[in-house]
C-alpha cells in the first residue's frame, strides 16, 4: 500500500507547527509516530495535503519529575519510552504497565504517547490510566498554551477536545497515592496484540477492606473513553466485601453506553465490563487485606 | 524532491526520496534491497520489521523522509559474508522457515528482544514476537529458534 502525495514539514518548535497548522487550515494534520495516522491514510480516510512533523522538536519527548510525586511526558516520548522509564515506573507505575501493553513491540517503539490521546480511541490502554491517574493535558494552539483535565478531553467517537491548530505538548501525570494498589487489565478476545474489549485501570487506596479512594478508567467498551464515576463512588468509603463489589460491578456496567462492532456485541462488552470490574477490584482488595 | 543521508547495514547512503515514500520503498525502490518484505501495510503483521537506531521500526509506516541521519538495519546486514548471524542460523536449523514471508521480520525482531532480554523467557519470547505473524503457522519451531539463538537449554533441533 503507498501513500497519496503531501508537503511534509519538520517543525523545530511547538510555535512552528501551530503556525503551520494555521497555514494548512483544516486540511492539515500533525505527525509524531504516524502508527495511527499513516494506515488512515494509506486507507484514504483521512486526505491531508500537509503533514506538519513535531517529532523532532527538542524537549518534546522529555520525561521529567514535575512537583511532589508527579510526572510530566512530553507527547511524542513513545510507549517504548514511557514503559521504559525509570522515573515513570517509580511514580506512576500504572501509566508504565499501559504503555507497555499498547499494540506489539515495533508499533510501541514508533507510537507516541500524545498521538495515542489524540488520536482519541476509545481502545487506548494509555488513556483509561491517565484518566485513572486523572491527568492534565497541556494543550499549545494560536492564542497560546491552555490545561485541559483528561477527564475532559475525550468528548466523543474518536474526537478529543483539541481546538483547530491546536497541539497537545504535554501530559501532567499527579502522583500516585503512597500504598495505592493498581493493576490495568486489558481483555483482548482472541489475542495479545488486539485492541482492548476491555481496558480497565483501576487504583484503590485500602484502610484493612475499607476503601479510601477508587479510580476507575474504562477504554474499549463505550464510544470513547471514560471516567467509571458512579463505580467509584459506589466503592469509596465502603468495606469492600463481596456484596458490596458486586454491586459496583453493576453499577459500572449500568453507567456505560457500550459500542458495538466486530470484536463484540454491546451486550458482551457490558457483561465483560461487569466480570472485569469484580474481579479486578476483588484481585485489588485481597492484595490490600493480607 | 528531498535527500536523505543515512546508514543501511553499516553504509552510508544518500538517496533523493519523494516525500510521500515510506522507509520501506526507500530499501525496495531507493536502495534495491528485497529482503525486507511488506505484507498488510498497515503496521500490524510485522513482515517489514526493521531497526532504526537499534529500535524496533515497521518500515511500512515509518515516513522514509524521516529516516534521515538514522541508522537502519535490514535482514540483508545480519550475515557477515557467508558466515550466518546466529539468529539466521537456528532458524535453518530449526526449519522455522515454511514459506519464508515473515521470516525477515521474525529475525529482526528476534535480534532486538535478544539485544534487551538476552536469556528471554518463554512469556518475554511470545510477548516480543505478539506482533509478527506467520500465517503458515509455524509459531512452535519459530519458538525453539529463538530458545536456541539465545543459547538456552534443551532446544536443540531433533
Amino acid at each position: 500500500m503507498i501513500l497519496r502525495p503531501f508537503e511534509y514539514v519538520e517543525c523545530r518548535t511547538v510555535g512552528d507547527a501551530v503556525a503551520a497548522l494555521e497555514r494548512g487550515g483544516g486540511d492539515a494534520r500533525i505527525i509524531a509516530g504516524g502508527t495511527a495516522l499513516v494506515p488512515l491514510m494509506k486507507h484514504q480516510v483521512l486526505r491531508p495535503s500537509l503533514l506538519v512533523s513535531i517529532a523532532n522538536v527538542p524537549g518534546l519527548a522529555d520525561i521529567d519529575a514535575a512537583g511532589e510525586g508527579g510526572v510530566r511526558v512530553g507527547s511524542v516520548a513513545t510507549h517504548w519510552a514511557v514503559s521504559h522509564s525509570a522515573l515513570v515506573r517509580e511514580q506512576s507505575p500504572l501509566l508504565a504497565r499501559a504503555c507497555q501493553r499498547v499494540a506489539s513491540p515495533a508499533v510501541r517503539s514508533m507510537g507516541t504517547l500524545g498521538g495515542n490521546l489524540c488520536y482519541g480511541e476509545s481502545a487506548s490502554d494509555p488513556s483509561p490510566a491517565l484518566l485513572a491517574l486523572r491527568a492534565t493535558l497541556r494543550l499549545h494552539g494560536p492564542a497560546g498554551e491552555r490545561t485541559v483535565p483528561i477527564t475532559e478531553f475525550f468528548t466523543g467517537f474518536y474526537e478529543t477536545a483539541l481546538a483547530e491548530a491546536e497541539i497537545l505538548t504535554a501530559v501532567d501525570v499527579p502522583a500516585t497515592p503512597a500504598g495505592a494498589h493498581w493493576r490495568y487489565l486489558k481483555w483482548t478476545p482472541r489475542a495479545q496484540e488486539d485492541k482492548a474489549l476491555v481496558g480497565l485501570a483501576a487504583m484503590l487506596v485500602l484502610d484493612g477492606r475499607r476503601c479510601r479512594l477508587a479510580r476507575l478508567g474504562l477504554g474499549g467498551v463505550a464510544a470513547s473513553p471514560s471516567v467509571l464515576a458512579r463505580a467509584e463512588q459506589a466503592l469509596e468509603g465502603r468495606e469492600l466485601d463481596d456484596a458490596t463489589i458486586a454491586r459496583a460491578a453493576d453499577v459500572a456496567a449500568a453507567e456505560v453506553e457500550p459500542i458495538e462492532d466486530l470484536q463484540g456485541s454491546a451486550e458482551y462488552r457490558r457483561d465483560m465490563l461487569r466480570v472485569w470490574v469484580r474481579r479486578v477490584v476483588s484481585g485489588l482488595a485481597a492484595e490490600g487485606s493480607r | 524532491m528531498p535527500i536523505v543521508e543515512l546508514t543501511v547495514n553499516e553504509r552510508p547512503v544518500r538517496v533523493e526520496v519523494p516525500v510521500h515514500w515510506t522507509l520501506i520503498q526507500l530499501l525496495h525502490d531507493g536502495l534495491g534491497l528485497l529482503g525486507t518484505k511488506e505484507g498488510c501495510g498497515e503496521g500490524s503483521c510485522g513482515a517489514c520489521t526493521v531497526l532504526v537506531d537499534g529500535r524496533l521500526a515497521r518500515s511500512c509506516l515509518a515516513l522514509a523522509v524521516r529516516a534521515d541521519g538514522t541508522r537502519v538495519l535490514t535482514i540483508e546486514g545480519l550475515a557477515a559474508g557467508d558466515t550466518l548471524d546466529p539468529i539466521q542460523d537456528a532458524f535453518v536449523r530449526h526449519g522455522a522457515i515454511q514459506c519464508g514471508f515473515c521470516t525477515p521480520g521474525m529475525v529482526i525482531t528476534t535480534k532486538a528482544l535478544l539485544a534487551e532480554h538476552p536469556r528471554p523467557t518463554d512469556h518475554e519470547i511470545r510477548e516480543f514476537l505478539s506482533g509478527n505473524f506467520c500465517r503458515c503457522a509455524g509459531y512452535s519451531l519459530i519458538l525453539n529458534a529463538v530458545r536456541d539463538a539465545a543459547g538456552l537449554q534443551g532446544t536443540q533441533p531433533r
